[in-house]
């Protein structure tokens, strides 16, 4: 267990980039968003939510999978063999970590995601413990404690003037051992405090809705004329998806010209028309209410069902800041009968 | 408030009940304070939960494009700002005058959550009301009274039209346009406009490579209503799905352009973009352009208004400018 005085960040950031490409969250024009640090910018440390989850540094947005060249024969080249470049995430918050974990049930389990396998590893995760909530927080509704994250190399444990660093993996070990000069060691005193910080924290927090037993409730819920109200007001914009830390869905395509091309991964979102149409012209989701009842089944009721019993939400509350018609997964749980908490 | 609350509901109530109309827009309160959702009411008794407060931001406007082919007649109440979007959809062909009831409500502004946030902890924010030229803010510990003005969104600053422009009944006093609103409308876009092109350029591509393409500005633009839009199309695909820059520029230069002339300022784009892009700019740019080509022109003030570049005049510019 290390510190260090949140007045002397700049000096561990320098560090940290000499050790991989560190990114941060930053406060630039209307937005946090994590970027590449550099010299001049610091990390915002009191923004909860980036605009977009850091799901971007494991699962960009776009990226190549495959090119091919076609000469006298064909070549392919398999590009996933070259992701990974060294990163530290510093200031992932606990919801964020989290969704980490569901991805990694969808990208590590069989067939391994070789691309996001190798980013995976070669980074190092470094969860920031929230202090205080925004209202539209809800993660503990998905028993995430504010103030921990299980799931990350490094935990920084925010004590009011000092950052407390806790190491929870081999990774985040070796890369304490590596910042000696720039953080003091910890006491006993600390620890004490980061205890408290973290129970203060908790304190703060509202559960909000509860999920329990939901999914299982949800398996007859296909039919229900519930799904006929709710997605009038949807606009069919991907907000939602995109910034969702767990969503996960994308589409592959082909950028070919001439004899050469290549095949791109990128996000996809179940609310757009396209998503589900077929060569044919057949759409199994014809309208935008099986596209809603997708989104929320695939959360609340299929990916509990496949994946042990895990919600594919991590209640980080994007959308719910964020839909412009306010449609989120909050109103929805407590329609289907999780109660809410009072203030 | 609570009057201009029984007005609507009555009003909404009445027309349902009477069978003049089927389905009405307006709006409702949900769990936070700041969500006052677009409401689809279809009885007398649903008109109950209708809620006409600082934060009815929402255009319900386009949601008539689907609500007029399901029902014979809509009732739709619309601010100033959302009023207009009617006369684009009437103007574009999308929606006939005799399908919809309007109500119109004179507006004094909306206001900005960020900004309420900003002068109050966010978790102690029970409700935020509008009282005379006043907000009263609810907290958990006790209430505090604010001046509006200094609370309202950016868009309803720079707002020209603050009572709508089309309607069937107006429900209450129509409302005195903001002062300095004229000199606010092009300032951003000004102190834009007098940069260097490569400047602009550096400004804009840098405000884009934060857009996710979740075309949450197209969706909610009254303007944007072509019945199936090119950017979905994806035989042949005309917008590639890689998010790179000449893409995204495709996409937003396409729908600035397109919208050119027919943008009533509602400023919803920049609103709820979530990546925080200032749309606004870029439309009033080219609103600003349209002016000084075409002389001043207003989008959406009248029903039989033809858009100046959608019709065509002898004396209209044909040159370049190229700065």
């Amino acid at each position: 267990m290390k510190k260090i005085a949140k007045t002397k960040l700049q000096e561990l950031w320098q560090r940290l980039s000499a050790e991989g490409a560190l990114h941060l969250p930053v406060r630039s024009d209307r937005v946090v968003e994590f970027v590449r640090w550099q010299e001049d910018v610091s990390a915002d440390l009191d923004a909860l939510n980036a605009f977009l989850p850091p799901k971007k540094y494991f699962y960009p947005q776009t990226e190549t999978v495959l090119k091919y060249q076609f000469e006298d024969t064909l070549q392919l080249t398999d590009v996933s063999s070259l992701a990974g470049e060294k990163t530290i995430l510093f200031g992932v918050r606990p919801c964020d970590a989290a969704a980490f974990s569901l991805m990694d049930k969808v990208y590590l389990g069989e067939p391994v995601d070789e691309a996001y396998r190798r980013r995976r590893e070669s980074t190092v995760v470094i969860a920031l413990g929230c202090l205080e909530p925004e209202e539209t927080c809800f993660c503990l509704a998905f028993d995430i404690d504010p103030g921990k994250a299980p799931g990350a190399d490094l935990l920084a444990a925010d004590t009011g003037t000092e950052l407390v660093f806790i190491a929870q993996s081999s990774k985040g070990e070796e890369l304490l051992a590596k910042l000696n000069g720039v953080l003091q060691e910890a006491t006993s005193g600390d620890e004490n405090k980061v205890k408290d910080a973290q129970e203060r924290a908790r304190e703060k927090y509202v559960t909000r809705v509860s999920v329990h037993g939901l999914a299982e409730k949800l398996d007859t819920f296909f039919d229900s004329v519930y799904w006929d109200r709710l997605y009038r007001r949807c606009i069919a914009c991907g907000t939602c998806t995109y910034l969702c830390p767990t969503c996960h869905c994308f589409d592959l395509q082909e950028y070919a010209a001439g004899r050469s091309g290549e095949r791109i991964r990128c996000w996809d979102a179940c609310m757009f028309p396209d998503f589900t149409q077929m060569a044919g012209g057949h759409n199994p989701r014809p309208t935008q209410k099986e596209r809603v009842r997708q989104r929320f089944m695939h959360k609340l009721n299929y990916f509990p069902r496949q994946h042990g019993g895990e919600y594919a939400c991590v209640g980080c509350g994007r959308c719910v800041r964020q839909c412009p018609v306010h449609l989120d997964i909050l109103e929805v749980i407590r329609e289907m009968g999780g109660a809410v908490d009072g203030r | 408030m609570s009057t201009a609350n029984g007005k609507i509901r009555s009003s909404a109530a009445e027309a349902l009940a009477e069978g003049r109309v089927t389905l009405v827009l307006g709006w409702r309160k949900k769990d936070f304070w700041w969500q006052s959702p677009v409401a689809f009411v279809e009885s007398a008794a649903e008109a109950e939960q209708l809620t006409f407060d600082p934060f009815s931001v929402y255009n319900p406007v386009k949601y008539l494009l689907e609500a007029a082919g399901c029902h014979e007649k809509v009732g739709v109440f619309v601010k100033g700002c959302d009023s207009r979007g009617i006369n684009r959809l009437l103007q574009d062909k999308r929606l006939e005058r005799e399908q919809v009831l309007i109500f119109g409500l004179p507006c004094s502004g909306m206001v900005d959550p960020v900004k309420i946030r900003a002068a109050f902890p966010a978790p102690k924010i029970c409700e935020v009301a509008r009282d005379g030229e006043e907000l009263l803010v609810r907290l958990s510990d006790g209430q505090e009274r604010v001046q509006t003005a200094d609370f309202l969104l950016e868009k309803c600053l720079t707002c020209r039209h603050p009572n709508p422009v089309v309607y069937d009944r107006l429900l209450w006093e129509r409302v005195p346009v903001r002062s300095g609103v004229d000199a606010l409308r092009f300032a951003r876009v000004s102190s834009v406009a007098q940069q260097q092109i490569q400047e602009r350029y550096a400004y804009w591509t840098r405000q884009f490579s934060r857009c996710i393409r979740c075309f949450a500005c197209r969706n909610t633009c009254p303007a944007c209503n072509c019945r199936s839009c090119i950017f979905d199309q994806a035989e042949p695909r005309w917008l590639g799905k890689a998010s790179d820059m000449s893409d995204t520029l495709n996409y937003q230069i396409t729908r600035a352009f397109h919208v050119a002339g027919r943008c009533f300022e509602c400023g919803e784009c920049e609103r709820i973009c979530p990546a925080g892009i200032p749309l606004q700019e870029l439309n009033r740019r080219l609103i600003m352009d349209i002016d000084k080509y075409f002389g001043p022109y207003e989008a959406g003030l009248a029903p039989g208004d033809l858009p100046p570049l959608g019709t065509y005049r002898g004396e209209d510019p044909a040159g370049f400018d190229e700065s």
